[in-house]
């Protein structure tokens, strides 16, 4: 029969511990989270109200609602993903599909990867140089949203490439041979099977996009616009960089209100999130293995 | 199949895009960046002139008033805030790049100095200002200003600054310490006006500067004399007007070449009496006397 010596029990008894230890630091990762939350909510709920949401900014910001701000950022959202979208899933499937393992490709992926590693605020002096002043589009919704696509292609980039690399080599295999060409592989078995994961990739760049302040505080977001903007080349207001000024430097803004900023926002990049969510499971469940 | 509605749906967003940004021709957008210390108001200025000329959006954004003047330089903005005058270097730049900068001054800002309302100093002389904030002063502490204050007990002075890039930072610089003369290191530089207000409103033992804007009911502003027996001075839009408040400075707009159309307006419209009872509203000096009802 099985007796316990002195040794297994000391083994249980630290086993025990070290499963509490990992727990509590799995619990403490949540506190951040739920604090965040709890305190924008309870803080910043009350401003919330359908004038907030839709009306715009009077009284020197201290007083109606954030409409400029909340439309500014998803103009800017969009633009970015029309911009980075088809040129990072195409250089993702160039690298995943087409590209041999060569000096060539290896380079091209360590600048993937340094690209990812550049600081925000390094992208919008580069967007500021490179897109208002040598391209000459001005501040403006265009120019602070390629900023953001070129900040966030490389999340774009990656999340594809991995996502087309979980479809088996088996499906490609067989495509070609019924004699189908690589881009007909691609088109029809390919992305069909990895669009859940592509979606991951916009996923995370709506995230990161909605958020970002200092890459369009140089390039195309303003303080203040009376109006909607009606075009690219517009400037227009964002939700990060009116979170921002009424928390720094506007006087007299009643507390509740940058509360408020926040809640929407976070409420808007869930949203956004939760959208794509939707569709990929919707989309996974259609998968046939 | 899935694909196809996929890059439908981009197709079709692409191209709301690209009507939205043709249907914009019909107003003017008038882009106007720089000073923090003239964002509000300048804000105030583009919230209130929407009602007046509903087909012009004036854009404001702040940064600083050398953000402002390097737009001018480069030409990537309409009109420049700024709260000090642009240097002759700058305008030499500008005009190397076909934008020829004209100067109108819009106001006038008082630089009040800050305490903590417990803090018992009333009147502080731009000599003892120097010696706190300048490079090489010997002012440390309180008690050296003949004040004890409740609930600093360390004596020591937080001097709280501005970032370099400032107006407000550059004109203090200019007309407290002197042209020639340094900030001392080891202050407290904020990024913004009023952080410099929050910050002395929480901490016994600050003195700082920032604009009489940005003036709360949580704050002191001792009066300011110039010499050991000056006339003690205490900083109002009054006394900023008359001229004898010694730190208080005019306010500038930049236009690349004489203004023309829907900006023109626009300026006209701001050293109007409504645009500048604004400018009083907002606690600085219009530029001359105004009949604000």
């Amino acid at each position: 029969m099985f007796e316990a010596t002195e040794r297994n029990r000391r083994n249980r008894k630290v086993e025990g511990l070290f499963r509490l230890l990992f727990l509590w630091m799995t619990c403490m990762l949540i506190l951040p989270v739920a604090l965040i939350l709890g305190v924008l909510i309870v803080r910043g709920g009350p401003a919330i109200s359908w004038e907030f949401l839709f009306t715009r900014p009077i009284d020197n910001m201290t007083a109606g609602g954030i409409l400029p701000a909340l439309v500014g950022t998803v103009w800017l959202v969009v633009v970015a993903l029309i911009a980075s979208v088809p040129v990072g899933v195409a250089a993702a499937l160039y690298l995943s599909e087409y590209a041999p393992d060569n000096r060539l490709t290896r380079a091209i992926n360590l600048a993937i990867i340094n690209l990812a590693g550049v600081p925000s605020i390094v992208h919008a002096l580069f967007g500021l140089g490179a897109f208002v002043i040598f391209f000459r589009f001005g501040t403006s919704i265009l120019a602070a949203s390629l900023t953001l696509a070129i900040m966030t292609l490389p999340v774009v980039i990656v999340a594809t490439r991995e996502s087309l690399q979980t479809v088996p080599l088996a499906f490609r295999e067989a495509c070609w041979n019924m004699g189908a060409t690589r881009w007909q592989t691609i088109r029809k078995v390919v992305l069909p099977n990895s669009v859940s994961g592509i979606l991951t990739g916009v996923i995370l760049e709506v995230s990161r996009t909605a958020g970002e302040t200092a890459p369009i505080m140089f390039t195309g977001a303003a303080v203040f616009m009376p109006f909607l903007p009606q075009g690219v080349l517009d400037q227009t207001m964002a939700m990060s960089l009116h979170l921002f000024v009424i928390s720094t430097q506007v006087p007299d803004v009643p507390e509740h209100m940058p509360f408020g900023v926040a809640l929407v926002l976070i409420s808007l990049v869930l949203a956004m999130n939760g959208l794509s969510i939707a569709f990929r499971v919707y989309l996974r469940g259609r998968k046939k293995w | 199949m899935k694909t196809s509605r996929v890059t439908s749906a981009g197709s079709c967003l692409a191209l709301a895009v690209l009507v939205a940004a043709c249907g914009g021709g019909s107003r003017n957008l008038i882009q106007n960046k720089g000073s923090d210390t003239l964002v509000n108001v300048a804000q105030a200025w583009a919230e209130s002139y929407a009602s007046v000329a509903s087909e012009t959006v004036v854009a404001v954004s702040g940064g600083g008033s050398g953000t402002g003047i390097a737009a001018m330089i480069n030409g990537t903005v309409d009109i420049a805030n700024s709260s000090r005058k642009m240097k002759d270097s700058e305008i030499e730049l500008a005009r190397g790049n076909g934008n020829d900068p004209i100067e109108f001054v819009v106001g006038f800002d008082a630089l009040a100095v800050y305490v903590h309302p417990d803090n018992p100093l009333d009147q502080v002389s731009l000599e003892q200002l120097a010696e706190l904030y300048g490079e090489g002063g010997d002012v440390d502490a309180w008690s050296q200003l003949g004040v004890e204050v409740p609930g600093c007990s360390s004596d020591e002075i937080v001097r709280v600054s501005r970032q370099n890039n400032s107006g407000t930072y550059v004109y203090f610089r200019e007309a407290v310490l002197g042209e020639r003369r340094d900030f001392r290191l080891g202050s407290r530089d904020m990024h913004g006006s009023k952080d410099v207000v929050d910050l002395v409103e929480n901490t016994p033992c600050a003195i700082g500067y920032s604009g009489l804007a940005y003036a709360t009911d949580h704050v002191k502003m001792p009066c300011v004399r110039k010499g050991e027996d000056g006339d003690c001075v205490s900083p109002s839009v009054e006394t900023a007007i008359d001229g004898s408040y010694p730190i208080a400075r005019p306010l500038f707009m930049y236009t690349a070449g004489e203004p023309q159309g829907a900006i023109r307006e626009y300026l006209d419209w701001v050293l109007s009496d409504e645009g500048q009872c604004i400018v009083y509203e907002k606690g600085y000096a219009p530029r001359g006397d105004v009949n604000c009802s």
